[in-house]
C-alpha cells in the first residue's frame, strides 16, 4: 500500500461527498441557530450599512456579533436565496477546515500523517454536531481561517518572513470578523502552542534567538491587535457601553456531565465519537515526543474547559464569561487540537494494518460524522416542525404589525419567523444583544422558552407582560397552552388561531401602536459604515493576499515523522 | 524523557481530580442545570434527612416510579394515586409547576422513627406557591423511607346540573376586521375607590372598579404618578391584580405596583380605566363560602370556594379586599388556587394579610376570577 499522503484534491471531494447532500437537504434547518444566522443576515441584506436591527429587543446593535458569515450569506442570496446561501457559506467553511487542518497539522506531523488529519476533519463528530445540530456558522467559519492563519504565524516568527507576517495579520482579521469569541478564547488556545513549538523548534536548522523570538511575537500580537481592534472597532465601542452584566442564563454545556449524564452524550459522546477511543493514544505520544507537547497541553486545557461544569477549569480561567459563553464550542477547539494526533495514529495503522485498518478507521469515521448530524434528530431540539408563515403573514396583514408582538413556544422558530415578518418583537435570541430591564434582569432566555428556565424565565415573562404598554405589545403568539393562564389573567384575550389551531394569537386592549425605544446603544452612522465595510473587507483583502505564491520552503523546514529515539515510547504502534 | 513519562500519569491524576472535585462541589451554574438544584447526586438514604431529600429530588425530577419506589406507605396507594397528588387529576397550576428548591427540616427523631417537614417550593407560569408536608420517617433494615401523607381528591357522583345562567354574545363587525376596534359603546365603567399607599419599595395604587353597565365588559385599570411639575413618574397599568372580566354591576379591586418610587415625589395620579364588550356567562359560578378574617399573629383571610357548576374550573385567582371600620380600603391581596376547583367539591384557600395591615382590618371582601382551558376567560 502507498506511503503517499493523500492528495488534497481527493480530500476536498471527501467533504463534498459527505456534506454536499447533507447541505442541499438543509439539513442545518433543524438545528438551534441556523435561523439565527439567517435572521441576522436578512438584516444585512437590507441595511447593510445600519446594524440597527428593531425586529428584535425593540431594536438592537448587530455590532454586537461579528458580521463575516452572515454579511456573506446576504451578499450570496441575491444569488441563492437566504437559506441556500447559508448552505454555500457553511460548505465553503467545511472546505477551508479541510485545508486548515491539514496545514496546521503540517505544523506538527508529517505530510501522510496531515493528510490523514484533514481527512479526519471531513468526519469530525464536533463539526458535524455544531454544523447540524447546533447551527454555528461563526464558531465553525473562524476557526479554518485560524487554523489556516496559524502555520503563517509559524512561518512569520520561526523565519521572519513578511509576506507570512502579512497572510497571517488579514487571515487574524477575517477570523476575528467571523467570531468574536474564536477571537478571544480560541485564539490563545490555538496560537500558544504553535509559539510554544517555534521555541521549541528555535535551534533547529536556522537558529533563532529568544529576543528574536519575543520580538517577532510582540509585533504580531500588537500588530494584529490593532488590526482586530480597528475591524471590530464597534463590536468593542458596544462591548464598552453595554458589558455583558445581565443576569447569567443557564446552559447545559456548562452542566457537570457525571452529574447529568445525558447532557454528557451530548456535550462529549456525540461531539468525540471515536475520538474517544484516540484519547490514550494523543496523552501517551503527546507526551513522549517533546515538540509534540505543546499540542498535547493545549489540547488538555481545552478539553478540560469543554467539559463544562465537570470540572472547576473553566469557571477558574473563564470568570465571568463562564457563565456568558457556551463551553461546545471549547470541546469543537480541542477535536481540532487532536487532530494532527488522529492524523498521526491514523498513517501509522494504515502503514502496519493496511486494508484492515482503513475498514476500521472508515467505519469509526462514518460512525462519528453520522452521529453528530444524527443526532439533531434523535434529540431534537424542541418541537420546531411547524410552519411560521401563517404568523407572519397575520402579523402582517391589517395593521397588526403596527404593534410589537412576542411568542411562547416557538422555539428557535423566532428567528424564522422574525426574518419574514415586517412586525418588531421583544423577544429575540442573541442573549448579549438585549438591554431592555425585563429581560436582562431574570436569567431566562428567549422569552419564547420561559418555562424551560423556570422561575427566572417565567419572571422575565411576567415583567415584560406587566410593560406591554410601554412597548406597544399588544401581540402574544402562543404554541404551547402552559401560558394559557397568565395571559388570560393579565388581561389577554384569544383573538384568532393559526395552523389547526396550534398557535393562538392572544391580544389585549388598549395597547398604543409601538414606537421607536429610545436607546443609548443605537450605534451612529460612522459606526454602520465602518461595520458594513471593514469585516467584510477584511475578507476580501485575506482571499486576495493569500493568493500571493509562497516560497517553496527549504528541506530543513519540513516537519517529518519524530525521530528514531522518539518513537520507541509508550504509545507508538512499531511498524 | 523523564518528564514525558511522569506527563500522562499527571494529566490523568489531575483531570481525575479535577472531576472529583466538580462532582463533591458541583458549581452554581451545573447546579442550576440540574433542574435547578433539586438533582444531584442521591446519597444513601441512611439519615431521615436524606431520606427526605432524596425522595423531594425524584419529585423534583418528576421521576414518579422512583420516588414511589423510596415511599414506605406504598402498599396504601397506587403511583398513579402519588402522582395525582402531587400534580392534581385535571389540568391546573400543579399540571405543569416545576420544583424550585426545597428544604427540609427535622422535626423529632428517634432510634426508629423520625418527623421532618418537607417544603416544596412550586414554580408556576403566575408565580410560586409552597406545599408543605409533615412526613414520618420510619427506619426499614439500614435505610430510612418517608410516609407520603395521601390526600385523595374527593368525588361528587354522577349528577346532572342544570345551567341556567346569564349569557351575553357579542356580534362583531366581521372576521377580517381588526380585532378590538368595535363598532358598539364601550360599556360604562368607573373607579368608585382609590388610595395610594407606600410600602416597601415603592408606591401601591389600591381601589376599586365598578361595571355600571348591563353588559359585561373586559377591564383593566392604568395609573400615571405625576410630579408637582405635572411630568409622568411612571405608568402601570393592574397586571393581574384584578378581575378582568366584569359583569353588570360587578365590582373588582385592583391593585398597582410602582417600585422604586417614593410618594413624596407624587403630586398627583392619573387613573384610565379601559374596558371593552366581551362575550360573556355567569357560569361557572363560583361561590365564597366560610369567609373568615383570622387575627394576627399569622392574619389571613380564609373561607372555601365551591363551583355550583358542573365544570371543572382549571385555575382559580382569588382576589380580596380588605376595609377598615369606616369602611375605607387600606388592602387588596390574591391568591392563586394551584389544584383545579371540582364541581361542588368545596376547597379552602387563605389570603394572607400583613402584620402591619391585620390590625386596621374590620372587614372584607372576596372576588374570583377564573380560567377554564378552552371556555370564557
Amino acid at each position: 500500500m502507498s506511503k503517499r499522503p493523500i492528495p488534497l484534491s481527493f480530500i476536498l471531494l471527501a467533504a463534498v461527498v459527505v456534506h454536499l447532500p447533507l447541505l442541499l437537504a438543509k439539513m442545518p434547518l433543524h438545528s438551534y441557530d441556523a435561523t439565527f444566522h439567517i435572521f441576522f443576515a436578512s438584516h444585512y441584506l437590507h441595511h447593510w450599512m445600519d446594524p440597527w436591527n428593531v425586529k428584535w429587543y425593540a431594536g438592537f446593535s448587530q455590532t454586537t456579533y461579528p458580521p463575516l458569515p452572515q454579511q456573506w450569506v446576504a451578499v450570496l442570496s441575491h444569488v441563492f436565496g437566504l437559506i441556500m446561501a447559508y448552505m454555500a457559506v457553511q460548505f465553503a467553511a467545511i472546505l477551508l477546515l479541510a485545508v486548515g487542518v491539514y496545514r496546521f497539522s503540517r505544523l506538527w506531523v508529517n505530510e501522510r500523517a496531515a493528510s490523514f488529519a484533514s481527512l479526519a476533519s471531513v468526519f469530525l463528530g464536533s463539526e458535524s454536531f455544531l454544523v447540524y445540530g447546533a447551527g454555528q456558522l461563526s464558531t465553525t467559519s473562524a476557526a479554518p481561517i485560524y487554523l489556516n492563519a496559524l502555520p503563517y504565524l509559524f512561518d512569520w516568527v520561526r523565519y521572519g518572513r513578511w509576506r507570512s507576517f502579512l497572510k497571517a495579520l488579514v487571515l487574524f482579521m477575517a477570523a476575528a470578523a467571523a467570531h468574536h469569541a474564536t477571537l478571544i478564547f480560541g485564539s490563545m488556545l490555538f496560537a500558544v502552542p504553535v509559539l510554544a513549538l517555534v521555541f521549541l523548534d528555535r535551534n533547529e536548522g536556522e537558529p533563532m534567538s529568544t529576543p528574536t523570538f519575543v520580538a517577532r511575537t510582540a509585533t504580531m500580537a500588537v500588530v494584529g491587535g490593532i488590526a482586530i481592534a480597528v475591524v471590530l472597532l464597534p463590536f468593542w465601542i458596544a462591548l464598552i457601553h453595554n458589558p455583558v452584566t445581565q443576569v447569567p442564563i443557564p446552559h447545559a454545556s456548562r452542566a457537570n456531565f457525571a452529574l447529568s449524564p445525558a447532557l454528557g452524550i451530548n456535550y462529549f459522546i456525540v461531539p468525540y465519537g471515536a475520538l474517544m477511543l484516540v484519547l490514550p493514544f494523543i496523552l501517551f505520544r503527546g507526551a513522549a515526543v517533546r515538540r509534540l507537547r505543546p499540542l498535547l497541553l493545549g489540547f488538555w486545557l481545552t478539553f478540560l474547559i469543554g467539559l463544562g461544569g465537570t470540572t472547576p477549569v473553566g469557571h477558574l480561567l473563564l470568570g465571568r464569561a463562564y457563565e456568558v459563553i457556551t463551553m461546545e464550542r471549547f470541546t469543537y477547539w480541542a477535536t481540532l487540537l487532536s487532530l494532527p494526533f488522529v492524523g498521526l495514529l491514523s498513517s501509522e495503522l494504515v502503514d502496519r494494518f493496511r486494508m484492515r485498518a482503513v475498514v476500521g478507521l472508515t467505519v469509526a469515521a462514518a460512525f462519528t460524522c453520522g452521529l453528530g448530524v444524527a443526532w439533531i434528530i434523535y434529540k431534537p431540539a424542541e418541537d420546531s416542525q411547524f410552519s411560521v408563515d401563517s404568523a407572519a403573514a397575520w402579523l402582517d396583514r391589517d395593521g397588526h404589525d403596527k404593534y410589537r408582538y412576542f411568542t411562547l413556544g416557538f422555539s428557535s422558530k423566532i428567528s424564522e419567523l422574525a426574518t419574514y415578518t415586517n412586525a418588531d418583537s421583544v423577544d429575540g435570541e442573541w442573549n448579549s444583544g438585549r438591554t431592555l430591564p425585563e429581560l436582562t434582569q431574570h436569567g431566562g432566555a428567549a422569552l419564547t422558552k420561559s418555562k424551560y428556565f423556570q422561575k427566572q424565565g417565567l419572571d422575565a415573562l411576567r415583567a415584560m407582560l406587566a410593560h406591554a404598554d410601554h412597548y406597544g405589545l399588544k401581540w402574544v403568539l402562543v404554541r404551547d397552552p402552559y401560558y394559557d393562564p397568565l395571559l388570560s389573567f393579565v388581561g389577554y384575550r384569544r383573538v384568532d388561531t393559526l395552523e389547526n389551531n396550534t398557535i393562538t394569537i392572544w391580544g389585549k386592549d388598549g395597547i398604543p401602536p409601538a414606537v421607536p425605544v429610545n436607546s443609548a446603544y443605537r450605534p451612529p452612522q460612522w459606526q454602520g459604515l465602518m461595520w458594513g465595510t471593514l469585516p467584510f473587507g477584511s475578507s476580501l483583502l485575506a482571499i486576495l493576499v493569500v493568493f500571493i505564491p509562497d516560497k517553496r520552503r527549504p528541506r530543513d523546514e519540513e516537519v517529518e515523522a519524530p525521530t528514531p529515539a522518539e518513537e520507541l515510547v509508550p504509545g507508538r504502534l512499531a511498524i | 524523557m523523564k518528564s514525558g513519562r511522569w506527563l500522562p500519569i499527571i494529566i490523568v491524576v489531575v483531570t481525575a481530580l479535577l472531576i472529583a472535585i466538580s462532582v463533591l462541589h458541583p458549581n452554581q451554574s451545573a447546579a442550576a442545570l440540574a433542574d435547578a438544584g433539586t438533582t444531584g447526586l442521591l446519597r444513601p438514604s441512611t439519615t431521615p434527612e436524606a431520606a427526605v431529600e432524596n425522595l423531594a429530588r425524584e419529585i423534583g425530577q418528576r421521576h414518579w416510579g422512583s420516588a414511589y419506589s423510596r415511599l414506605a406507605n406504598k402498599s396504601e396507594f397506587t403511583e398513579a394515586d402519588f402522582q395525582r397528588d402531587l400534580t392534581g387529576t385535571y389540568m391546573s397550576l400543579r399540571s405543569y409547576a416545576t420544583l424550585d428548591h426545597f428544604e427540609v427540616r427535622p422535626q423529632h427523631a428517634s432510634q426508629n422513627d423520625a418527623q421532618e417537614l418537607l417544603k416544596l417550593h412550586w414554580s408556576t407560569v403566575v408565580g410560586t406557591f409552597e406545599d408543605t408536608k409533615s412526613l414520618h420517617v420510619v427506619k426499614n433494615g439500614d435505610r430510612w423511607q418517608a410516609e407520603w401523607p395521601l390526600v385523595k381528591e374527593p368525588r361528587v357522583p354522577p349528577q346532572v346540573i342544570p345551567v341556567n345562567y346569564l349569557r351575553w354574545d357579542v356580534i362583531y363587525r366581521g372576521a377580517q376586521d381588526d380585532w378590538g376596534a368595535q363598532d358598539v359603546e364601550s360599556p360604562h365603567v368607573r373607579i368608585v375607590d382609590m388610595h395610594p399607599l407606600e410600602r416597601g419599595d415603592g408606591v401601591l395604587i389600591m381601589g376599586e372598579l365598578l361595571n355600571e353597565d348591563v353588559v359585561p365588559a373586559y377591564v383593566s385599570v392604568k395609573a400615571t404618578l405625576l410630579a408637582k411639575s405635572g411630568a409622568a413618574i411612571a405608568t402601570e397599568d393592574s397586571f393581574d391584580k384584578i378581575s378582568h372580566l366584569l359583569l353588570p354591576k360587578q365590582v373588582t379591586p385592583f391593585l398597582i405596583s410602582f417600585p422604586g418610587v417614593e410618594l413624596a415625589q407624587v403630586a398627583s395620579v392619573r387613573m384610565e380605566p379601559s374596558a371593552s364588550l366581551i362575550a360573556a356567562s355567569a357560569d361557572p359560578v363560583i361561590a365564597i363560602e366560610d369567609q373568615k378574617l383570622n387575627p394576627a399573629p399569622g392574619a389571613s383571610l380564609t373561607g372555601k370556594l365551591v363551583d355550583q357548576s358542573g365544570q371543572v374550573v382549571n385555575v382559580v385567582h382569588v382576589l380580596g379586599t380588605f376595609y377598615d371600620k369606616n369602611g375605607k380600603l387600606v388592602w387588596v391581596a390574591d391568591h392563586y388556587m394551584d389544584r383545579a376547583l371540582l364541581p361542588q367539591v368545596p376547597a379552602s384557600f387563605t389570603i394572607p394579610i400583613p402584620p402591619d395591615i391585620a390590625g386596621q382590618v374590620s372587614s372584607e371582601r372576596a372576588v374570583t376570577a377564573i380560567y377554564s382551558s378552552g371556555g370564557f376567560q
